[in-house]
């Protein structure tokens, strides 16, 4: 079933949540909304599944408004980032509860709800601990009960609230591969929300990131990684320095290095500032777009760092440089041969160039 | 010897069990003790002895009834306290432990007042019929205004606790509000909401000073087993109030076992998820 929200407003006192938000989740898909805390992505969750209502703006499913039914007429599955399970329930009592508690006349026989319960347990791999109480369960297993237990009133979507959000880093990661592995093998149109970046590119079809209550950028997480739209996202996605820079005309320059616009943004080339004029911008060049040189083969119009700091990722190596000599603190990602031959150690001097930047109004 | 990270362990712990024994296990012994004087045929004759039944009878009943009206009213306002916000609210909430700041006399003194003949609610009742002064409702009532605040007191910190994503699941999941309530509430608060009926039930049972201005206390009709005991020991007949006394404390020892095996049995897998 497909989502859209139009214009979407919520306000809690002072505070706005949601200003004026309109989302298309299409049907099938698993959405991610990424955002900081405050950013309105479990407000905006929250109103989706009825928990919440909107002061203003309507949510339509498959095109039918619900912007005023209720969590219980929505039909939507809700997973909360604390479980929220019945602790006083068995787990199979736990995911039985939503088939249990419909009308006499719609409610499955008790048979019915038993192989229904051990269909869904055997889904997310917890067939042996139906008779386990939620205390006895590991956080991971917790959230899959939760998971479960929305997906046994055969919701018409699911959500879930920063269902990773409690677990330590190694469920995490294995709890989203098996959630994407899930969805994919169920196809329920999903929306999850999530603060952190890797994990909604890693488990998201399409991403959202909201800032104050607005959407910053809408798109699948390579577009989203490839072009970030704004400065905010540039931030958040992190791996990107901020350069204070000026352009004249077709050059743009920046602590001591400058080149043409033509080369290093190409988009901002297309419509250049004024020949002869002069202004103050913003450019953002991610970790990797950023080259090291030898200090004695520097060019020109390259600016110069010392290295502060070495960590190995994997193949990549991340130095964090401090420019020479405002101090400003850059981070730049090389393969570990080119780290090699530029004989990086913490104090080794180096010339810096940005590749591509993207060029933001001051 | 392990080493404690908190000092003064064996001084509390000293005084601790100096008190215990002191106020708590020293005068309970004393009353056994004197009761055991007794011929096993004496005490067996005092404690079953026709007025001493009707005491226990009409005690029982009254504390029933005081603790059905309690486990209603003291849910009801446990819940009105921690589910909505209202002007007023914290005077009602400091006004449920007036019954327990109350010296009892003074509530049965007022009691006694307000349900006589002429008393603001006896005039109202008179011409229904319904006297409560001097009759064994009156002792109901009396017990259900002195032990009204502990359902409430134990009620109310279990209902906040109570995270409200957990009747957002259940609602998101179907429920109707009587099945949120009747299903995922009431489960949860249930070993608190026990515990208070318990401790509310006993502080019936035991009550007196709020009891004896409105009961009347006549025998076989409206007296209870507290007063019979003070009216043995009047009497300077001892061991005959030990007897009727240790009664009532077999009972509080009863009723603590069962509320405590209940709680027990219900909270077996209840540590918070």
């Amino acid at each position: 079933m497909s989502i859209t929200v139009r214009s979407l407003t919520k306000t809690f006192g002072t505070f706005t949540a949601l200003d004026g938000v309109s989302l298309e989740v299409e049907k099938g898909e698993l959405m991610a909304l990424l955002g900081p805390s405050g950013s309105g992505k479990t407000t905006l969750l929250r109103l989706i599944a009825g928990l919440e209502f909107a002061d203003a703006g309507t949510i339509l499913f498959d095109g039918t408004d619900t912007t005023h039914l209720s969590a219980r007429e929505r039909r939507v599955g809700f997973v909360f980032q604390h479980y929220a399970l019945f602790r006083h329930m068995t787990v199979a009592d736990n995911v039985a509860f939503g088939l249990s508690v419909l009308p006499r006349g719609r409610r499955p026989d008790k048979a019915a709800i038993a192989a229904r319960v051990k269909e869904l347990l055997e889904l997310v791999q917890l067939g042996h601990l139906a008779g386990r109480y939620p205390a006895q369960l590991s956080g991971g297993q917790r959230q899959r009960v939760a998971l479960a237990r929305a997906l046994a009133i055969e919701p018409a979507v699911l959500l879930l609230d920063e269902p990773f959000g409690a677990l330590d880093a190694q469920v995490r990661k294995e709890l989203r591969r098996w959630l994407r592995d899930l969805h994919d093998e169920i196809h329920m149109t999903s929306v999850f929300v999530t603060h952190d970046q890797e994990e909604a590119m890693e488990v998201a079809d399409r991403v959202v990131v909201m800032n104050h209550g607005r959407i910053e950028q809408v798109g699948t997480p390579v577009e989203i990684h490839d072009a970030p739209a704004s400065p905010f996202v540039y931030e958040f996605l992190g791996h990107a320095n901020k350069l204070d820079c000026r352009i004249d005309g077709r050059e743009v320059a920046a602590g001591g290095w400058s080149a043409p616009l033509a080369r290093v943004a190409p988009a901002a080339a297309d419509t250049p500032a004024p020949a002869g004029a002069s202004a103050a911008a913003v450019a953002y060049v991610r970790a990797h777009e950023l080259e090291l040189l030898p200090e004695s083969r520097a060019p020109e119009a390259a600016a110069l760092a010392v290295v502060r700091h070495l960590t190995a990722r994997g193949g990549q190596v991340r130095v964090e440089l401090s420019r020479r000599p405002d101090g400003a603190v850059l981070e730049a990602e090389v393969s570990r041969a080119e780290a090699d031959a530029l004989r990086l150690t913490p104090g080794t001097p180096v010339a810096i160039r940005p590749r591509a930047l993207r060029l933001f109004a001051a | 010897m392990k080493r404690h990270v908190l000092p003064g362990f064996s001084l509390t712990m000293g005084l601790t069990l100096l008190y215990l024994v002191l106020i708590v296990l020293l005068p309970l012994s004393a009353l056994i003790l004197k009761a055991a004087s007794l011929e096993a045929a004496d005490y067996w004759r005092i404690v079953s002895s026709q007025r001493a039944v009707a005491t226990y009878r009409v005690t029982l009943t009254a504390a029933a009834w005081a603790t059905l009206f309690n486990a209603v009213f003291g849910l009801t306002l446990a819940w009105v306290l921690v589910r909505y916000s209202f002007p007023g609210k914290r005077l009602l909430d400091a006004v449920v432990d007036l019954p327990f700041a109350l010296p009892t006399a003074v509530a049965g003194v007022a009691l006694t007042a307000l349900f006589a003949q002429t008393g603001w609610y006896g005039r109202l009742l008179a011409p229904l019929g319904i006297s409560v002064a001097y009759t064994p409702v009156g002792i109901a009532v009396a017990m259900a205004f002195t032990s009204a605040p502990f359902v409430v007191r134990t009620i109310q910190p279990v209902l906040e606790d109570l995270r409200p994503e957990v009747e957002e699941a259940a609602q998101s999941l179907g429920a109707s509000d009587l099945q949120v309530f009747a299903r995922v509430i009431f489960p949860l608060i249930f070993p608190a909401f026990l515990a208070g009926c318990a401790l509310a039930f006993a502080r019936s049972l035991g009550e007196f000073g709020a009891i004896v201005f409105i009961a009347g206390n006549l025998p076989f009709r409206t007296e209870i087993t507290a007063l019979l005991a003070y009216i043995r020991l009047d009497e300077f007949d001892y061991p005959a109030a030990a007897a009727v006394a240790s009664v009532m404390l077999g009972a509080a020892f009863v009723m603590l076992l069962v509320t405590n095996s209940i709680q027990f049995w219900v909270q077996r897998h209840s540590e918070r998820a």
